[in-house]
């Protein structure tokens, strides 16, 4: 035994530092990788990001419940107004529901607010082998939708579908009962394309707020009214 | 149980050895481990939080356990005294991958999937390297702040209605938080277990701290 009592402190400091150097590791690992220690989960870190770096949406063909076909960007640019945007799925009964419900609350304070000419109202499906044109028109008369202020499409191809999805950072996975889960949100889209806030179902009231002062500052975020009517867009893919 | 369990396994311990059995259990569990994130099993991983989280997490962390039982020198490791390295390496490791952004991540991203693999192999490595080396006091430190942490992550994972992963269900994430529970609850009863009748294996530096601090294990 007292051999040992001859260096009690044998390798401490050496543990000492590098237990330092491994603390401080990992939390700057922890830090980096979320955000600064702000979003711990991805919804939070794609929000994060998109308010950061506002990113362009894909432009691809949609097609509404009237079968009329045009491209993403020219549906958003059509008119000027600043657009909220969700996704879904026609055959939903669960958390499309509560969507839906946001966005008829949305409705009627877009009338209420006499808002009608600054803010649209979009519904992506995305779910293009089930929602064509008919499905759509049946889930437009399901949710009352007024067609000049929440408009409904889906994709013309099912092979954009990735695409749509992953530009908008969405992840869909099946649930029971052959549902889809999905993290929903509600985003602000410019007419310019470009994808600037993404806020939670239950922020409503600041969405509409968000998207009211984003229409009124028309200059801030893209000086041009229409960026990219041209058929060959810049790729978006990841 | 563990004598029969002990009685069983005789022949077999005096045939390969222990550092023998545990090298084996650190390959089986290595390979189970790695299946999981190859196809054809990928999916189970994808799809289910139960599986990633509690299956293929727990499986690497004692893979690596085992792997150092089996490998690692008999002698006290001078950069870990009382195990305080290894502990907080595996402390820290293991509190990365509870996070749910980076569990989506390591879902999605191949690279991210292979960091997960080897961290947290490296993990059970350096906790087995932690735990043999560490005086009482200091296992109760770090296994008290780790179990409780775990079994907090669990109740919060099964009581909140927000899907915290983007890659799985909600009822995949309920589960999850119960399992984690649990498991939190395993490894606090497995250290009092081994406290009171573990392997009696002399512990890497004993001696010396026993001479030192005699209030010491």
């Amino acid at each position: 035994m007292q051999p040992a009592l001859t260096d009690p402190l044998r390798g401490l400091p050496g543990t000492f530092a590098l237990c330092l150097a491994v603390l401080f590791g990992g939390l700057a690992a922890i830090y980096q990788a979320t955000a600064g220690g702000t979003a711990f989960t991805t919804e939070t870190l794609r929000r994060t990001a998109v308010a950061q770096t506002p990113t362009l949406v894909p432009d691809f063909a949609v097609v509404n419940a009237q079968g009329q076909v045009q491209t993403l960007p020219q549906l958003l640019a059509q008119d000027g107004r600043v657009w909220i945007v969700d996704f879904v799925y026609t055959r939903c009964i669960t958390l499309c529901l509560a969507l839906g419900t946001v966005f008829q609350q949305l409705q009627a304070q877009i009338v209420a607010q006499g808002l009608q000419q600054q803010v649209g109202l979009l519904s992506i499906s995305f779910d293009p082998l089930q929602d064509q044109p008919p499905a759509l028109a049946e889930y437009a008369e399901r949710m009352r939708m007024q067609p000049a202020l929440w408009q409904l499409v889906s994709l013309r191809n099912e092979a954009d579908r990735r695409r749509l999805l992953d530009s908008f950072g969405i992840m869909v996975v099946p649930a029971p009962l052959g549902e889809f889960e999905h993290n929903a949100a509600l985003h602000i889209v410019s007419p310019a394309g470009r994808l600037v806030h993404i806020l939670g179902l239950d922020e409503g009231v600041r969405t509409l707020e968000m998207a009211r002062t984003l229409a009124a500052a028309p200059a801030a975020p893209q000086p041009q009214p229409q960026p990219q009517p041209q058929p060959q867009p810049q790729a978006t893919l990841p | 149980m563990t004598g029969a369990v002990r009685l069983a396994t005789d022949p077999v311990r005096r045939a390969i050895g222990r550092r023998g059995m545990a090298g084996g259990l650190a390959a089986l569990t290595a390979l189970a481990a790695l299946a999981l994130s190859l196809p054809p099993l990928r999916p189970l991983i994808e799809q289910s939080m139960v599986w990633h989280m509690l299956v293929q997490m727990p499986l690497l962390v004692l893979s690596g356990a085992c792997a150092a039982a089996a490998w690692a020198p008999a002698r006290e490791l001078r950069w870990n005294r009382f195990g305080l390295t290894g502990f907080m390496l595996a402390q820290c490791i293991v509190a990365y991958w509870m996070i749910p952004a980076l569990v989506d991540r390591a879902v999605v991203l191949p690279s991210a999937d292979a960091g997960k693999l080897a961290s947290l192999w490296l993990a059970g490595a350096a906790l087995r390297l932690g735990y043999r080396q560490a005086p009482v006091a200091v296992q109760l430190f770090f296994i008290g702040y780790g179990v409780p942490m775990m079994a907090w992550l669990g109740l919060y994972l099964a009581s909140t209605d927000l899907r915290l992963c983007n890659a799985y269900s909600l009822q995949s994430q309920l589960r999850t938080g119960w399992g984690l529970v649990a498991l939190a609850a395993a490894l606090g009863v497995a250290w009092a277990l081994d406290l009171r009748f573990g392997s009696g294996l002399p512990r890497a530096g004993a001696e010396r701290d026993q001479a030192l601090y005699p209030a010491g294990r």
